[in-house]
């Protein structure tokens, strides 16, 4: 027990950086990206025994960290959706219309937080495994090869949906801005 | 003639305008996705490790009180089954008690009729 609680402990000291900016990515938001991070390694200790070795496990635990973040983003729409169904029926929060602060920065907020919001927007609408390529793709120390193992596909396979995934954003953004 | 120059001068002045328009979105559009290579690393919270073993040296017990009220409520469930089949066969064998002593009396009234009897009646006629 004492050297598992040992092992845990160095694989969050090696880890915790990876976890943390891997969730921001896909969150955009600081308090919920260490929350996140908590619940990857709750969920790396639970299940520490059944880690097959098919995998490194930093690709294990970074498989986690986007099977989190993409179901807080999925909880979040959902949430979304039942408040803007709230909100027709009459019986909505207003509270729940401030959105959550994007910059630890103030002074960036300012000038980002529309701009983060529009792209946010955007990303939500691409496929899940197009938008999971494109934001570790953004994120440094994910190279293709370890994209394609998180994602267990092939390299060839993600540089495609990173491909993809760039020219919808772009098809949306364009869109966006032409309508606004 | 003038006329003539006149719309070619605003034909030319619209296709500018579309132009820079159209370089404007571009230029948004450019800047937004620019958006996503410009998020800075975070800094992880140095109370971050803290906060994480507090959570996990609570995570066995928390389990095992969930595991309690899965428990107690899938016994719930089970008594509450029980309890409805119990009780929809007892209202079952009382319906049926009660057909069958219906029936029952229904035979005793048919077979005490005065028109089945006919016994009876003669034996009062023949008797002096």
């Amino acid at each position: 027990m004492a050297s598992k609680d040992k092992l845990f402990r160095s694989l969050v000291a090696e880890h915790q950086e990876m976890v943390v900016n891997t969730c921001y990515r896909f969150v955009f938001n600081r308090e919920d990206a260490e929350d996140l991070a908590q619940e990857v390694f709750v969920e790396v200790f639970r299940s520490f025994e059944q880690f097959r070795e098919e995998a490194k496990l930093s690709t294990w635990i970074y498989r986690i960290a986007v099977t989190k973040s993409l179901d807080h983003l999925r909880r979040l729409k959902r949430k979304k959706r039942f408040s803007s169904l709230k909100r027709v029926i009459g019986i909505g929060d207003p509270a729940e219309e401030i959105a959550a602060p994007l910059h630890d920065n103030p002074a960036d907020a300012c000038t980002d937080s529309e701009r983060t919001g529009i792209l946010l927007d955007a990303l939500s609408t691409l496929p899940e495994n197009q938008k999971t390529a494109f934001l570790l793709s953004k994120q440094e120390g994910y190279s293709n090869q370890e994209i394609a193992d998180i994602l267990k596909t092939s390299v060839s396979a993600v540089e495609s949906l990173i491909h993809r995934a760039k020219k919808n954003l772009h098809d949306k953004l364009y869109k966006y801005f032409t309508d606004h | 003639m003038q006329v003539f120059e006149t719309t070619v001068v605003l034909q030319g002045n619209g296709e500018i305008d579309m132009k820079n328009r159209k370089v404007n979105i571009a230029s948004e559009v450019e800047k937004t996705i620019r958006l996503a290579d410009k998020m800075a690393p975070l800094e992880v919270n140095p109370l971050f490790r803290v906060r994480l073993m507090q959570r996990i040296e609570q995570e066995p017990r928390e389990r095992t009180h969930s595991l309690d009220f899965r428990l107690a409520f899938i016994a719930l469930l089970v008594i509450i089954n029980l309890g409805s089949t119990v009780l929809s066969l007892q209202t079952k064998k009382q319906q049926a008690t009660a057909m069958s002593s219906e029936v029952l009396e229904n035979l005793s009234d048919d077979y005490t009729n005065q028109e089945f009897a006919y016994y009876d009646q003669t034996n009062e006629n023949q008797t002096p």
